[in-house]
């Protein structure tokens, strides 16, 4: 995004490729820089992990202000002199607010509706802090390791959330990197950010294969019927409601009965549905798990119940429901990757 | 990689980045010759509105920034001073709208802009440039953190923030600056002062009204209507009646006709022998900047003050030009003797005259010398009885033409100070007798407030000495022969304010008389402040001097003492406004200790619960305050106001109270 790339321009240096030297120079700040490793949330920001440095604008004030102090001295200029200070002193006053912002803030939890790699990970990040000072405008970003957009967070009543969106590429789990939090208000003069690196990955589910093979048909022991207003069988008749659809009504069963009579139909919708890796022989892994994945799906929208049985794992279900879909697709995103 | 662009300002902020640039821009036209400022405010408005919609190609502000630069510098006649050096800053700052489309220019822009009360001060400390200076500072920080808010939002149209009110961001600009205060405060008064400047201090080019080391016809005028304050002086002992205060200045020696100046050739000569009577003045002076380095004394300085030199005829020269306010310590007399000797170089020099002028005054004078013999003090006696009786003071003067002091003499006979001056010292040398033209300031205003004097500019006064046997220079003052009400300041209508700010209220006088005096404070306070004054802060608590190490130590202990206390002012954190809750938040904080503190998602009573469960001795009075605190704060239907401040006072105080201890409640 635009603002972010402007952001870099003022900041410290974006990372150009020209400019190894300063990336690994970067690597090497950063791998210095609290936390050092990945920790457990809640993580509070105190003052030993919120660090604060003037942005470029900030160096370009200071400067400004030095120039101004000069002058002012040689020419012995108290009103010039009294400016430069009072400038001065508020952005000595602005670095101290732009680092209160973050101090006392806890990243209380992350998480994250699970997506198909290859769909963007919509990633909350919940934020709790005392709600004795005003704390707007908070950008969280992962300092450019996954080249993720930054998102704002806002507190509002000492709670807030923000929204990262992160690409995902790869199934299984995805490990965060270490997320900013910073801060350029009130002044912009200086960038105050802390990290904070949460040890809990997130979840990709496989990507389901786009176009592949319908459902195996089930061969499971307890087939099911559902009632279906477009079935064949007629399953009853049934008294009248309001709103059933005026072809469905049994017009000589009413007049025999001397009341409205409706049809209801049924369709069978075959037994359980079993997905079974073995079966699957002639593919590769991947091919494998994103056939399996679209099948739990498929399976899933049709309202069927399904099996899964992975190599040297349980077999899952039969079941159906968000909870078995989940259960199904966290087994195939952690199959070992071939 | 090419650079990405950076985003557009939305319009709402560019317009305030601009207003914010404009009203930096503001002080520093004032303090400019109008018609240059009126260019630079033209250019600057004229490129503000035809870049408003679309950026103007890079060639075209190329070529305005030189038509500008050129413009500037042709008005100001190439002369390089400080003042052009403000006027070409300024210009360049008037092209700023057509680059300002991005947060970064909008940045580049207000930093810039912050040079514009920097130079105004440079040119002058008066209030109104103090104020605008200052106000357009706060402006361009609150628009600062306009930016700042900006950059943090890219989005600026999904943001689910409350536009701050501009009132509530100046509220926010004000805190930092309140809290910045003390470190400013402390680095102002112990950061060490240079004693001598760096680097040489450019004079202005573009004179500031005031004396000038010339006198040409009608030049005085400008000054005679001007009320601003010259210079201030509170006397230690007495001070000298208002018909002996002269404010001597530049000492005129060559008449060319027309002007009267002051030559250059004989000023390093050391100054002349001077014996000083009995009574004698001790006082400080503080003088308002004027850009020339020499300044006045009272009559006769008895010896020039640290940093200055007396010239010949007794100015007195500081060392580098008085840009700022400074202040000087003096001693002053009225001569017994003056330069009885009087060098034959310097003879010559206050008897010449330029041959082709005047012939009717020659002829006077020399039927007078004739009639006088050598008796010089009746001559001089004889030309101020005739003034006294024949000449009237005005300020409406006729053009006069060549023989200008023929003229006055014989056919206008009306004028002042320096139609008197003029002519009299030319009546005086065409008669033989050596006499100059000397400038400065008579009389003076005594400010009850405060007990000081004010000499403002419209007291600028020309006068002549005249050199007698055995007497040396004497001061002779013909328009006091005439007018001395117009000199000493003794008419009503010349008092202060009464054809100025406040003219025709009765009872200004006070009001003026408390406003200098805050004035003068100021002055001492701040703006003459420098390194002399620093040394000697400590004085008044027996340290008689404070060296530079010294300094530095109290420098470094004030300045972390108000760091700490920065660090703390701002973190405090914002004040809960209304004392229930904070009293009900202090409770709850006192639970901590317990490790029974109410989670922030706790209701009041769920959480007097909880603490009854693990603490029953504290319960009961808790869930008691919890109850009375849950009515108070959502039961609707408040009894009269009273009543209700009076119930409120109460659970406040009831809040306070309750303090749990490790063992029951403490009391």
């Amino acid at each position: 995004m635009a603002a972010t790339q402007a952001r870099d321009d003022l900041d410290t240096g974006g990372a150009r490729p020209a400019s190894r030297r300063w990336i690994a120079l970067r690597a090497r700040m950063m791998s210095l820089t609290r936390p050092r490793r990945p920790e457990a949330l809640p993580a509070r920001f105190d003052r030993r992990r919120i660090y604060v440095l003037p942005t470029g604008f900030g160096l370009f004030y200071g400067a400004l202000l030095a120039t101004m102090t000069l002058g002012a001295l040689n020419y012995n200029n108290n009103p010039a002199f009294l400016l430069a200070l009072l400038l001065g002193g508020a952005g000595l006053a602005s670095l101290i607010a732009a680092q209160l912002q973050l101090a006392g803030l806890s990243i209380v939890a992350i998480d994250a509706e699970p997506v198909p790699a290859g769909m963007p990970l919509t990633v909350r990040v919940h934020a709790r802090a005392a709600p004795d000072r005003v704390r707007r405008g908070l950008r969280v970003d992962d300092h450019g390791a996954l080249g993720i957009d930054a998102a704002v967070l806002d507190l509002e009543q000492g709670a807030g959330e923000a929204e990262l969106r992160i690409a995902t590429e790869r199934r299984g789990w995805l490990d965060l990197p270490r997320l900013r939090v910073s801060t350029t208000r009130p002044l912009g003069l200086a960038r105050a950010w802390a990290h904070v690196w949460p040890e809990a990955p997130l979840l990709v589910y496989p990507t389901p294969e786009a176009h592949g093979p319908p459902l195996p048909v089930g061969g499971g022991d307890q087939a099911v019927t559902r009632l279906h207003p477009s079935g064949d069988d007629v399953h009853h008749l049934r008294a009248y409601r309001f709103g059933d659809a005026r072809r469905a009504i049994a017009w000589k069963h009413s007049a025999r009965r001397d009341t409205l009579l409706v049809r209801e139909y049924e369709q069978p919708l075959g037994a359980d549905v079993e997905l079974e890796w073995h079966r699957l022989s002639g593919l590769g892994q991947e091919a494998r798990i994103s056939r399996l994945a679209r099948w739990v799906d498929e399976a899933e929208r049709d309202g069927c119940r399904y099996r899964l049985s992975l190599p040297n794992q349980p077999t899952l279900g039969p079941g159906t429901g968000p909870s078995h879909r989940h259960a199904c697709l966290r087994a195939l995103a952690l199959m070992p990757h071939g | 990689m090419a650079k990405p662009a950076a985003p557009a300002l939305e319009p709402v902020t560019r317009r305030w980045a601009l207003l914010a640039g404009a009203s930096c821009l503001l002080p520093l036209l004032l303090q400019l010759p109008l018609q240059i400022a009126a260019v630079i405010a033209a250019a600057g408005v004229g490129i503000g509105v035809l870049s408003w919609r679309r950026p103007l190609p890079s060639a075209l502000r190329l070529v305005l920034l030189l038509a500008l630069i050129g413009t500037v510098l042709i008005m100001t006649g190439f002369a390089l001073g400080r003042d052009t050096g403000c006027a070409l800053l300024a210009a360049m700052f008037a092209l700023k709208p057509s680059e300002t489309y991005t947060l970064r220019d909008a940045r580049s822009l207000i930093g810039f802009a912050l040079f514009g009360p920097f130079a105004t001060f440079l040119l002058d400390q008066g209030p109104l440039s103090l104020t605008l200076g200052l106000a357009a500072a706060m402006f361009a920080l609150s628009t600062l953190q306009r930016l700042a808010e900006i950059e943090s939002r890219p989005d600026p149209l999904r943001a689910s923030e409350p536009a701050q009110t501009h009132w509530q961001r100046l509220q926010a600009i004000g805190r930092l600056v309140a809290i910045g205060l003390p470190l400013a405060l402390a680095v102002f008064w112990l950061f060490p002062r240079l004693s001598s400047p760096l680097w040489g201090v450019p004079e202005r080019a573009l004179a500031r009204p005031g004396l000038s080391d010339r006198m040409s016809p009608g030049e005085m005028v400008d000054l005679m209507n001007d009320e601003t304050v010259t210079l201030r002086a509170r006397f230690r002992g007495a001070a000298p009646p208002t018909s002996q205060m002269y404010w001597r200045g530049p000492v005129l020696w060559n008449f060319d006709g027309r002007a009267w100046t002051q030559p250059r050739w004989f000023q390093g000569l050391p100054a002349a022998p001077m014996r000083a009577g009995r009574t004698g003045w001790d006082y400080e002076l503080e003088v308002e900047p004027t850009d020339t380095r020499q300044f006045v004394s009272l009559d006769l300085p008895r010896e020039a003050p640290p940093g200055t030199r007396l010239s010949i005829d007794h100015g007195i020269y500081a060392e580098r030009a008085l840009t700022s306010l400074s202040r000087w310590r003096l001693q002053s007399a009225p001569p017994v003797s003056y330069e009885p000797q009087l060098r034959e170089t310097l003879r010559r020099a206050a008897l010449s005259l330029p041959s082709g002028y005047n012939p009717r005054t020659l002829a006077l004078a020399r039927r007078w010398r004739a009639e006088a013999g050598n008796n010089d003090a009746a001559i001089v006696d004889r030309a101020l009885a005739m003034i006294r009786r024949e000449f009237v003071y005005t300020l409406a003067t006729p053009l006069l033409g060549r023989h200008s002091v023929d003229e006055f003499l014989f056919d206008h006979k009306a004028g002042f100070c320096e139609h008197f001056s003029s002519s009299f010292v030319v009546l005086m040398r065409a008669a033989g007798i050596p006499a100059r033209v000397v400038t400065g300031y008579a009389g003076g205003y005594f400010n009850p407030v405060g007990n000081y004097w004010l000499v403002r500019r419209s007291d600028a006064h020309a006068w002549a000495e005249v050199w007698l046997q055995g007497r040396g220079w004497v001061r002779v003052d013909p328009t006091a022969a005439v007018a001395p009400e117009r000199i000493y300041d003794t008419l009503a209508d010349r008092r202060p304010g009464a054809g100025g700010l406040f003219g025709g209220i009765a009872g200004a006088t006070p009001l003026f008389n408390l406003s200098d005096w805050l004035r003068r404070g100021w002055n001492d306070f701040v703006l003459g402040f420098d390194a002399s004054r620093q040394q000697r802060m400590l004085q008044p608590f027996g340290i008689d001097r404070l060296d530079s190490s010294k300094l530095i130590t109290l420098f470094v202990l004030f300045a972390s003492a108000t760091l700490l206390w920065m660090v703390w002012l701002s973190s405090r954190g914002e004040r809960e406004r209304d004392p229930v809750l904070r009293a009900w938040r202090r409770l709850s904080r006192r639970y901590r200790r317990l490790g029974l503190e109410r989670e922030a998602h706790e209701p009041a009573l769920a959480w007097a619960e909880r603490v009854t469960k693990a603490r029953p001795d504290l319960g009961e009075s808790l869930l008691r305050l919890s109850q009375h605190f849950s009515d108070w704060r959502y039961a609707g239907g408040q009894p009269g106001r009273r009543e209700a401040r009076e119930l409120r006072n109460e659970l406040v105080r009831a809040l306070r109270a309750h303090r749990p201890g490790p063992t029951g409640e403490r009391r």
